[in-house]
């Protein structure tokens, strides 16, 4: 391990911690505050942005697996059956388009 | 604390995947397993953790790579910042503890059974988040002791098991029409903001500040109304 290696292990682990550190300073703040419903939004909004980010510019076969997933997702509300089901279309779109 | 830990064996399992895939990734950038399994333990944030050894292995500045994953767990403001009730009442170094341990995972599982039942609290959180980053740092060195070894695993999939597993979250805090509008416009904005090429970090806090702005607007035009 260089001491490249060990620089982004040590910023990283500063910068998570004093996120997380913020995150709980601004919690408090806002749960005091008229902005309180802000808290009760905020989670799938970050979530949904999420997932934005990783299909933008994706190919159709992508949207199509997402698709599917969302699909699963929306009938069991469970996160292993839609990463095993979205996998699957994945796998299964990807063999069919060669 | 147990009940947190059972319940989020299955999501575990589901973390453990991409905490393979992630070890796979960091070994192939020249982290040796320990390496790896000291960077789950002290970071413990898996997106902030991909994309900065992407970056890193892409050639980018050191701190570039750096900064751009500790950008892309900006959304921990938000969601250490609705915890805000759960943690009230525990001692100092417990609550330090516990937003270290709170993971995408352990923090969404908690949300939802607090809904359910609102004795769900920070014992949970706990519980769950001990067997969460225990599962992170074990499976992340385990791809990195594999990986080495091992093709690349991207084309049967594996990349995309991230985008359903979060999909699927996004599912289990869906709370009816009124997510609609506000959802949407976070999804177009981050989309389109990937698009044309802001880097996905900066677009996820975009997507979702946009979406704040308009689920408040929205409420507060509903709260006139009455």
């Amino acid at each position: 391990m260089t001491s490249s290696h060990w620089i982004l292990i040590g910023i990283l682990a500063v910068a998570a911690f004093a996120i997380r550190l913020t995150g709980w300073i601004a919690g408090n703040a806002i749960r005091k505050s008229r902005m309180a419903p802000l808290l009760e939004d905020l989670p799938g909004l970050i979530v949904v942005s999420l997932v934005a980010a990783s299909l933008a510019g994706q190919s159709i076969l992508t949207w199509l697996a997402a698709a599917v997933a969302l699909g699963t997702a929306w009938k069991t509300n469970s996160v292993v059956a839609t990463m095993l089901v979205g996998v699957a279309a994945f796998a299964g779109l990807s063999l069919m388009g060669r | 604390m147990k009940q947190g830990a059972i319940a989020i064996l299955p999501l575990a399992f589901g973390a453990a995947i991409y905490g393979f895939a992630f070890g796979i990734l960091a070994a192939q950038t020249g982290f040796p397993w320990w390496g790896v399994a000291m960077m789950s333990g002290a970071v413990h944030a898996g997106s902030s953790q991909i994309v900065a050894v992407e970056q890193f292995s892409g050639g980018s500045a050191l701190l570039g790579a750096a900064l751009a994953g500790a950008a892309l767990n900006l959304r921990y403001i938000g969601i250490v910042a609705s915890l805000a009730e759960v943690l009230q009442g525990l001692p100092l170094r417990f609550r330090l503890l516990a937003i270290h341990i709170t993971g995408d995972e352990n923090w969404a599982l908690t949300m939802a059974e607090r809904a359910k039942d609102p004795a769900v609290g920070a014992a949970f959180l706990l519980g769950s988040g001990f067997v969460m980053i225990s599962v992170w740092i074990a499976s992340t060195a385990f791809g990195a002791v594999l990986g080495a070894s091992l093709p690349d695993l991207e084309q049967f999939g594996l990349g995309f098991a991230f985008t359903a597993a979060f999909i699927a979250m996004a599912r289990g805090m869906w709370r009816g029409h009124r997510n609609t509008l506000p959802w949407l416009i976070s999804f177009a904005v981050t989309g389109v903001l990937v698009i044309t090429g802001l880097p996905k970090a900066y677009a996820i806090v975009c997507g979702a500040l946009c979406g704040v702005t308009l689920s408040l607007l929205m409420r507060h035009t509903r709260v006139r109304e009455r």
